[in-house]
């Protein structure tokens, strides 16, 4: 009874050792079955100590040992696999029979088996796909007391005299299989605690980083300047609780958020050298206020005294800015809020990259438009030159007329920078052009337009309209002899605008009916499907030597989107 | 006194071009016709023979540089090219020398242009632009123009009243129009074979060929229509086809 007594209180020491371990990042790999080579590596290396620990604090009876070297071995097995069972086993093994006694075979022998026996375990549950088990305090009492009896069982056979042996077991027996069956359930159980404890801390850091990937998702997408970075800066204060958030590109503060916004006004020009070094080297900085100092650098009042800042790099790991994390000087920063401030930089480096991207692909579309209307074909325009100069001599008011459908139509085709249109102005736009074409092929060119009135106030993208009628007519009707006849319909269907550009030259086929399609035309169907959608756009068809079809569709009411 | 003849699609650019010659004091010209297309000019031209015509280069369905290789060089009138802007063109005038004026056209443009006409009114070789075969050949049918292309035509003969083509319509049979276009012209630009002094045959549309007394031959196409060979045709024909 006093023997229980005394192993008991042995094995308290040895859990508070445990208990403390458990406060380590030393500890940590112990709460996660990776099977990893480091992870299998600190089990070893961790369990073999307390094995041998477990040798040290047993009590020496009869010329044996008590002691809870057990709980090493079983623990090393049950968290590290049959393989570091084994080696933790062998390693306390050796060492109980580097200390002597007439049991010390049997007691390497029983303590390499007992490691095993835990390793087999951990087999069993890991093959079964039962991981949370392993951690279960109770099943770390059955298997120690499983292999408690074991190893009384090997002492019998193996430890000569016999008789002795009888005699010890009788003895330590019952206090060795309490001891270490409750001692293994304790040390599981603080690892247990340990394992839950960070689960929670990751589940709750996890959420919070959701949460703000998701509500500053597409925000920098619009573009990374003062008035995005300031929602975002909102966003990231209010769900990390920090003192005040700052971003800033490589000059200046574009947003602040927090204590301290009354100095730190966007615009001001970066004063501060550890944001300088966070750009120039890249790097990340963490002025925590006690090892590395921080004072404002803007306002000696000023009640932030501790800095995080993380550089956001774009590609080729080019620095776009920084985005800094404070905390007032009475406040430390939580390590929650340090390593989720790396994160949030990355996230937001992707968003700016892909706002970037996004700015390309719309500045292409806009020089490719430009492209469009410089393409104002020469043709044309020394044509209806020539056009006007013989009507000067036979109708000057006529002339005076043409030109000013001739400038209006230019003067349409200068203003590169609106994006869309009513289907009015798109029309007007056709008109002065037509004007122009109809003298010129005054006797072999009809147009007929035909719009229904609801559409007119429909919005469309810039040269929607006037590219398929100066096609239809290019391509179409000044290649007849006579007799060319433009239709230009629109009206709705199901909901849809569908306007058509129809002439009667059908000479737009090519061989086996494939569509050729210029330039102009891809663009008009691009920016109709970047305004409206990828269903929608352009659409040509043709009956060889009879008819040519360009039709458009987009859903009706909707004014585009997608260009600024 | 030079005739001319104005060619060009768009009605205003003919006025403003013939009232511009009849401005200048350079050279006297009298615009005999004015034409709004290639296959009217082409007319126009065989019929009236001019010294000298004004061309447009962009035109429906045949073009001006197409005009000039359907037109016969021994008779070939003096050309003054006339375009808004083409650049290809533009660049083989430039490079042959060839007279060429600018729309719209300047006054004194045209009178330099002209004063050069005057002055070497000799034939010039248009080869260069025109050795091009044949891809569409007009032809005047009832109150429309007809443009085949070389392999719808079987047989093309010559008599008193001009150039005829009897073609393979694709369900009446064997059609026949009138062409403006000399046999020789089509006899060096399409396909079409010499297999006498006044018949031209296309070679992939003889179904048979009857041999005749005298060394004569006549050949029946697969339309029905039947062209006469003379005995010194016969022979390059039998060396075509490989008939000994």
């Amino acid at each position: 009874m006093e023997l229980i007594f005394s192993l008991l209180q042995q094995l308290s020491v040895y859990l508070v050792l445990a208990y403390l371990l458990s406060k380590t990042p030393l500890f940590m790999p112990l709460t996660m079955l990776s099977g990893r080579l480091s992870h299998r590596l600190t089990c070893y290396v961790i369990f073999s100590l307390f094995c041998i620990l477990g040798t040290y604090f047993g009590l020496a009876i009869e010329n044996a040992i008590a002691n809870t070297r057990a709980i090493g071995a079983v623990m090393g097995g049950l968290l590290g696999g049959p393989v570091v069972g084994f080696a933790v086993g062998l390693t306390g093994g050796i060492h109980r029979y580097s200390m002597g006694g007439f049991t010390d075979v049997a007691c390497a022998i029983s303590t390499t088996s007992e490691g095993l026996l835990g390793g087999l375990v951990h087999l069993y549950y890991m093959r079964r796909g039962l991981i949370e088990r392993i951690f279960n305090p109770f099943l770390a009492l059955v298997v120690l007391l499983i292999a408690e009896v074991m190893q009384m069982s090997i002492i019998l056979l193996v430890a000569k005299p016999y008789e002795q042996a009888l005699d010890l077991v009788e003895t330590i027996a019952l206090p060795m299989i309490i001891a270490n069956s409750v001692g293994a359930a304790l040390f599981m159980s603080i690892i247990q605690d340990r394992k839950t404890i960070y689960e929670k801390y990751s589940a709750s850091f996890s959420s919070k980083a959701l949460t703000i990937a998701e509500r500053t998702v597409g925000i920098l997408s619009g573009g990374f300047n003062q008035e995005n970075t300031q929602k975002v800066a909102q966003i990231i204060y209010e769900e990390t609780g920090v003192g005040a958030v700052s971003i800033t590109d490589r000059q200046k503060i574009m947003a602040f958020i927090g204590i301290g916004a009354d100095h730190h006004l966007p615009g001001t020009v970066i004063s501060s050298k550890h944001t300088k070094q966070a750009i120039d080297n890249a790097e990340l900085i963490f002025a925590d206020g006690y090892e590395i100092a921080y004072q404002c650098s803007l306002s000696d009042h000023c009640k932030l005294g501790a800095a995080l800042i993380i550089p956001l790099l774009g590609s080729e790991n080019q620095v776009l800015g920084t985005i800094k994390l404070y905390e007032p000087k009475q406040k430390l920063f939580s390590s929650l809020n340090l390593s989720l401030g790396e994160g949030l930089a990355k996230l937001l480096s992707n968003q700016i990259l892909n706002s970037r991207y996004h700015d390309q692909q719309t500045l292409l579309t806009q020089a490719e438009l430009r492209l469009l209307q410089a393409q104002v074909n020469p043709h044309f325009l020394f044509n209806a030159l020539n056009t006007i100069s013989a009507v000067i001599r036979q109708d000057p008011d006529k002339a005076r007329q043409l030109i000013v459908h001739l400038s209006q139509f230019f003067r349409r085709n200068l203003k590169h920078n609106i994006e869309s249109v009513t289907l009015q102005d798109e029309l007007k736009h056709i008109h002065a052009y037509l004007e122009i074409e109809l003298a010129r092929f005054s006797d072999r060119l009809t147009v007929n337009i035909n719009i229904d009135e609801v559409l007119l106030s429909q919005y469309v993208p810039t040269f929607t309209l006037q590219p398929l009628v100066e096609n239809a007519i290019k391509h179409g009707t000044s290649t007849q002899l006579e007799n060319g006849i433009i239709d230009v319909v629109g009206y709705l269907q199901n909901g849809l605008v569908v306007l058509k550009v129809i002439d009667n030259a059908g000479t737009y086929c090519l061989n086996n009916n494939e569509l050729q399609q210029g330039l102009g035309l891809q663009i008009v169907d691009k920016r109709l499907k970047n305004c409206f959608g990828e269903q929608y756009g352009l659409r040509m068809s043709c009956e060889k030597g009879s008819t040519t079809c360009a039709k458009i569709k987009f859903p009706f009411n909707k004014s585009p989107q997608g260009e600024r | 006194m030079l005739k001319a003849i104005v060619i060009d699609d768009e009605q205003y650019a003919r006025d403003e071009l013939i009232a511009l010659i009849a401005e200048q004091q350079e050279v006297t010209i009298e615009v005999v016709a004015s034409c709004n297309n290639a296959i009217e000019g082409l007319k126009k031209v065989n019929q009236l023979k001019p010294d000298l015509i004004f061309l447009d280069i962009q035109m429906p369905q045949i073009n001006g540089i197409e005009m000039l290789g359907m037109l016969d060089p021994e008779t070939m009138p003096k050309v003054i090219f006339v375009t808004a802007f083409d650049e290809y063109a533009l660049q083989a005038f430039e490079d042959n020398a060839f007279d060429y004026i600018l729309k719209p056209v300047e006054p004194c443009r045209l009178r330099k242009t002209l004063k050069r006409v005057k002055c070497k009114m000799q034939q010039e070789n248009y080869q260069v632009l025109t050795d091009k075969p044949l891809s569409l050949i007009p032809c005047a049918g009832f109150n429309r123009y007809l443009l085949l292309k070389p392999s719808e035509i079987e047989v093309a003969y010559s008599d008193q009243s001009g150039v005829h083509i009897i073609s393979q319509q694709s369900d009446k049979g064997a059609a026949e129009t009138s062409c403006s276009l000399s046999l020789k012209i089509l006899e060096e630009k399409t396909e079409l074979l010499r297999c006498h002094r006044q018949y031209l045959i296309n070679p992939n549309a003889i179904r048979e060929i009857k041999l005749l007394d005298n060394a004569l031959a006549e050949i029946v196409t697969v339309s029905g229509a039947v062209a006469p060979v003379s005995r010194r045709y016969l022979k390059m024909l039998k060396d075509r086809f490989q008939l000994h």
